[in-house]
């Protein structure tokens, strides 16, 4: 589980503060809407609860461990624990599948068995099989953003924070995407969402926190409780 | 004919071995800038200084090369080495500042990405550099095709001695001044030539590589 305490952060050291004593958890089988208007610090909030950017000053914990105080080698453990799929689909040169099979390959899985698991990732997303041997930059902005997706499925991490993963895709596949989100946070994975679209997020999230004046506020649970 | 040729085989050997020496301090120092803050301002400076006259390029690099200059003992005045070295110092600003903003991207994007992929931090460098490669290759190809095409610092350092130290540039520049506008306009043709081969170039590097 992730937790963040009182988190400030700032991109440079004059800037503005983004996040102000900010405080968020992802637990596991739990998911988590965050939303705030554009600019608020969704973005970072995320990216620290992803693991990959150090707050200016805060507590950030993982699995009950001070992630930033750890040797290179804790860390390296326990962000293998989290994947963090951008707003912006970050695609590398390469086919769909080498796409979705790259977190696999970071982590020195061997290929037959990555490229395996990719194909998987790619169905359970409903990535057609004929689209696995393209080049991932050539698809459109939607299919870029389900092969994110699938790339951070296909390592199974037991916390996913998607970064507004439904923006670009079809109604189908926004519903397809939610609904295997809900499968993963009932099958125990912590899902943090930053999302626009409330409709769908909405109906999976457990929690919902507005990012707002750099804090984080909870809002009223969907169930309404 | 054959010095037409000889001159242009000359110009490319030149320009590339300048690229080349520059490229090998000029990537680092974009790298650096590009991963540790403090660097930055050189990527600044470099930025500025893209635009740099060649023959400013070519005095300074004159008064250090002549006899009486602190590099005199080299003995590289009037040699090709000197002319390499005149235009690796003229594209290393332009080297260093694209180097800096291909390098700081994909350093921003890629190496984030591997890291939120579980990848080690050597490993999420690694692939940064490999999908930076297109663009440092981009880099490299314009830095020739500015080398290729100046005329200051060949002529100061170069001296435009026949058969030794003659390049496309200087060639062009004696002959205009002998009044043989057709000679010179047959180099230029030659030299223009050399320049749409490096866009090719770069253009089928990325068809290559990209996406």
């Amino acid at each position: 589980m992730i937790r963040l305490r009182g988190v400030w952060h700032r991109y440079t050291s004059r800037g503005r503060w983004v996040l102000r004593g900010a405080d968020f958890t992802v637990s596991p089988g739990e998911a988590v809407l965050v939303v705030g208007p554009n600019g608020s610090g969704k973005t970072t909030l995320l990216k620290i609860a992803g693991l990959l950017l150090e707050p200016s000053r805060g507590l950030v914990e993982a699995w009950g461990e001070p992630f930033w105080s750890l040797p290179r080698s804790g860390r390296l453990r326990l962000r293998r624990r989290v994947v963090y799929v951008h707003e912006k689909p970050i695609l590398v040169r390469g086919t769909v599948l080498e796409n979705i099979a790259l977190g696999l390959l970071l982590r020195g899985a061997p290929r037959g068995e990555a490229l395996e698991a990719a194909r998987e990732a790619a169905e359970a997303l409903g990535i057609p099989g004929s689209l696995l041997g393209e080049r991932a930059r050539r698809l459109s902005r939607g299919l870029q953003q389900l092969v994110a997706v699938a790339r951070a499925l296909a390592v199974k991490p037991r916390v996913l924070i998607l970064d507004e993963p439904f923006a670009h895709l079809d109604y189908r596949r926004r519903r397809l995407l939610a609904e295997k989100l809900e499968e993963l946070r009932d099958h125990g994975t912590g899902v943090a969402v930053a999302s626009h679209d409330t409709g769908l997020a909405a109906r999976l999230a457990d929690r919902v926190v507005a990012v707002e004046d750099g804090g984080v506020r909870p809002l009223e649970t969907p169930a309404g409780g | 004919m054959g010095e037409l040729l000889e001159v242009t085989l000359r110009s490319l050997y030149i320009s590339l071995s300048a690229t080349l020496l520059a490229a090998s301090w000029s990537l680092p120092l974009a790298y650096l800038a590009a991963r540790r803050p403090g660097f930055s301002l050189v990527a600044r400076a470099a930025e500025a200084l893209v635009g740099v006259p060649t023959v400013l390029v070519g005095l300074l690099l004159y008064m250090l090369l002549s006899r009486r200059g602190p590099l005199g003992f080299l003995e590289l005045l009037y040699t090709p080495a000197a002319i390499a070295l005149g235009e690796a110092v003229l594209v290393t600003p332009l080297l260093v500042a694209v180097g800096y903003r291909v390098l700081s991207t994909a350093v921003a994007e890629y190496g984030e990405l591997a890291l939120s992929l579980g990848a080690s931090e050597g490993q999420a460098l690694r692939l940064a550099l490999r999908e930076a490669l297109p663009g440092l290759v981009a880099a490299m190809v314009m830095a020739f095709s500015r080398a290729v095409g100046e005329l200051g610092v060949a002529l100061m350092v170069g001296g435009n001695i026949r058969g030794y130290t003659r390049t496309l540039t200087t060639a062009i520049a004696l002959e205009v001044s002998k009044g043989e506008f057709e000679a010179a306009v047959s180099l230029g043709a030659v030299l223009v030539g050399l320049m749409l081969a490096s866009a090719a170039a770069v253009y089928a590097a990325r068809r290559l590589w990209e996406p």
